[in-house]
């Protein structure tokens, strides 16, 4: 793998990388994408595309709400609050 | 634009309908404006570890709804993908939207642009969750997530419109569309419409140049003017030999103007995959039938037909047209017998005017379409004239009874009794003799006057014709 694309994978994933860390990542990710190359070669043209294995029928839930009873417990989660806003640094 | 004969311009617009439903997209948290903060939330739309996303079936309507007003292609399947970003108000740092199938492509809306039709292309719909909303304080920010994971129609069109009016036209078309159908409110302020545009400039008959995006564009008149400045901004550069820069700016409504958004460089890799969380949804024959019940005239094609069919004209067709609600009630009317232009009138005139001053909508006002109609057919009858029909309308909303009755109960009905009538003239007549001296001299200035006296003997209710006529017979 590109050492260049391991960095922007990175970047993308927002995971500070150790120049040390990228000779071994570097060879682990790409066992993983040449695992994906293996799979490529499978013939599939005579497959339809799908995104799910054996889900055939719609999912659908109906319009109607729950009251959030987790809300408060979700909230103190957060390590700083105002109110019932959540306090976070200005990413502006 | 400047050089109108030099340069083309072209301008395509994302546009963000929330749709009105009970829950949100994927679970069962409240949709609602205004709640306290961070109270309709719940472990799916906060993106806590176990969680599964569920698909409301009523966003899905609503959604392809539209997708049909808009004349799309309706997606057979479609499906969801997660869209890879971070930012404070996406809790899970994947929005769930849609990418390689939407659910609506290849569509149009017509608007109307100085009295000419101009068809825009819809390059397609899709259907996605909205984030939380931030409030930026100082060096803090603080996050609501109440709008996180509420069902978000976005309505991608073609570069086929050139002028910052004409996309505040379509914002306002969009607008009545939507609340025609009952899937939203349109509602600029509150958000629940959003708008972001592309622009680019480019030598005549050159084709697009190159792609400006602006956001933030919270209003339909910053929509006009940020356009309209970009417009003018890139013309400018072209004009002095210069290359647009492909970038992102915000609109500044302080300071009139499109500044440019600082953006990191990988910012829209956004690594869309299929979301395994959820299947493909495929439309049913139910599906597609519960639509065709649910589809309604479309407002430009209901102001054509009012102005065309019922001979009203364009303007009180547009305020009429304006809800779905108020061009149910006008045709009501109509049902009852009642001619067009004369409902048009008065519900553009009088009944507009007590409808504002009581807040009420036309539909939910005293006057129900069958008192409108009662009233309008006394007129007709020669019954009562215009003046006391107003007295009349104004007493349907303060008493809610029927104009029949209230003309029986306050003896409002017209004076036509010739001999009643010629008693009142007589009398005025021998009360005025200054009067009736200057019009004998051939002075025909006091007639007027005349009348008037006779009309405010009567309490208001002489037939006019009937009185004029009577003084004639006398001075003539
Ligand atoms: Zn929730």
């Amino acid at each position: 793998m590109d050492i260049a694309e391991l960095y922007t994978t990175a970047e993308l994933a927002q995971i500070k990388l150790e120049d040390s860390e990228v000779e071994s990542l570097g060879g682990e990710v790409s066992q993983m994408v040449a695992y994906f190359k293996k799979m490529m070669e499978v013939s599939v043209d005579a497959l339809e595309p799908t995104t799910h294995a054996f889900i055939k029928k719609n999912r659908l839930r109906p319009d109607t709400f729950h009251p959030s009873t987790l809300a408060d417990d979700i909230l103190e989660q957060s390590p700083d609050l105002e109110d019932r806003f959540i306090c976070i640094p200005n990413v502006l | 634009m400047r050089y109108p004969t030099k340069y083309d311009s072209f301008v395509g617009l994302e546009i963000h309908v929330q749709l009105t439903t009970e829950s949100k997209i994927f679970c069962g948290c409240r949709n609602r404006f205004g709640d306290e903060p961070n109270t309709n939330v719940c472990p799916v739309c906060m993106g806590l570890p176990g969680s599964l996303p569920s698909l409301n079936q009523e966003a899905m309507s609503k959604a392809y709804l539209v997708a049909k007003a808009l004349h799309c292609d309706l997606a057979d399947t479609c499906l969801f993908e997660r869209k890879n970003y971070f930012y404070p108000d996406l809790p899970k740092n994947y929005q769930i939207s849609q990418f390689a199938k939407p659910l609506g492509t290849n569509g149009w809306i017509d608007i109307v642009v100085d009295g000419v039709t101009k068809r825009v292309r819809i390059h397609e719909c899709h259907l996605e969750e909205d984030a939380g909303k931030m409030i930026h304080a100082g060096d803090m920010s603080l996050v609501d997530y109440n709008r996180t994971g509420t069902p978000l129609l976005e309505i991608v069109t073609e570069p086929d419109l050139n002028l910052g009016e004409e996309a505040e036209i379509l914002i306002h078309e969009l607008r009545r569309i939507v609340r025609y159908l009952g899937v939203s409110d349109g509602n600029m302020d509150e958000g629940s419409m959003r708008c972001d545009a592309n622009v680019s400039v480019n030598t005549k008959g050159a084709g697009l140049g190159r792609k400006v995006e602006v956001k933030n564009l919270n209003s339909s008149r910053f929509v006009r003017l940020s356009l309209n400045y970009e417009i003018d901004r890139q013309t400018e550069i072209l004009e002095d030999g210069g290359t647009v820069v492909q970038e992102t700016r915000l609109w500044n409504e302080n300071r009139d103007q499109t500044i440019v958004m600082r953006s990191k460089e990988n910012a829209n890799d956004y690594r869309y995959f299929p979301e395994p969380d959820l299947p493909p949804f495929r439309t049913t024959p139910e599906f597609l039938a519960d639509l065709e019940t649910r589809i309604v005239e479309l407002p430009l094609d209901r102001r054509v037909r009012l102005v065309s069919t019922l001979g009203i004209s364009q303007t009180q067709a547009e305020v009429i047209g304006e809800e779905k609600a108020n061009a149910d009630y006008f045709e009501k009317v109509l049902e009852y017998g009642a001619d067009g232009p004369t409902v048009a009138t008065w519900m553009t005139g009088d009944v507009q005017k007590l409808l504002n001053r009581t807040g009420q909508s036309a539909a939910e006002s005293p006057l129900t379409p069958e008192r409108f109609a009662e009233l309008l057919t006394l007129m007709a009858e020669g019954k009562i004239h215009g003046k006391i029909a107003k007295t009349i309308l104004e007493l349907v909303f303060e008493k809610n009874k029927n104009p029949r009755v209230i003309m029986a109960e306050q003896g409002l009905e017209q004076m036509n009794d010739s001999g009643e009538l010629a008693k009142l003239v007589s009398q005025v007549l021998v009360d005025n003799p200054v009067a009736v001296e200057q019009i004998k001299a051939g002075d025909t200035k006091p007639m007027g006057f005349l009348m008037g006296q006779v009309m405010k003997a009567s309490g208001g209710r002489a037939e006019p014709g009937m009185v004029q006529k009577m003084l004639k017979e006398h001075l003539g």
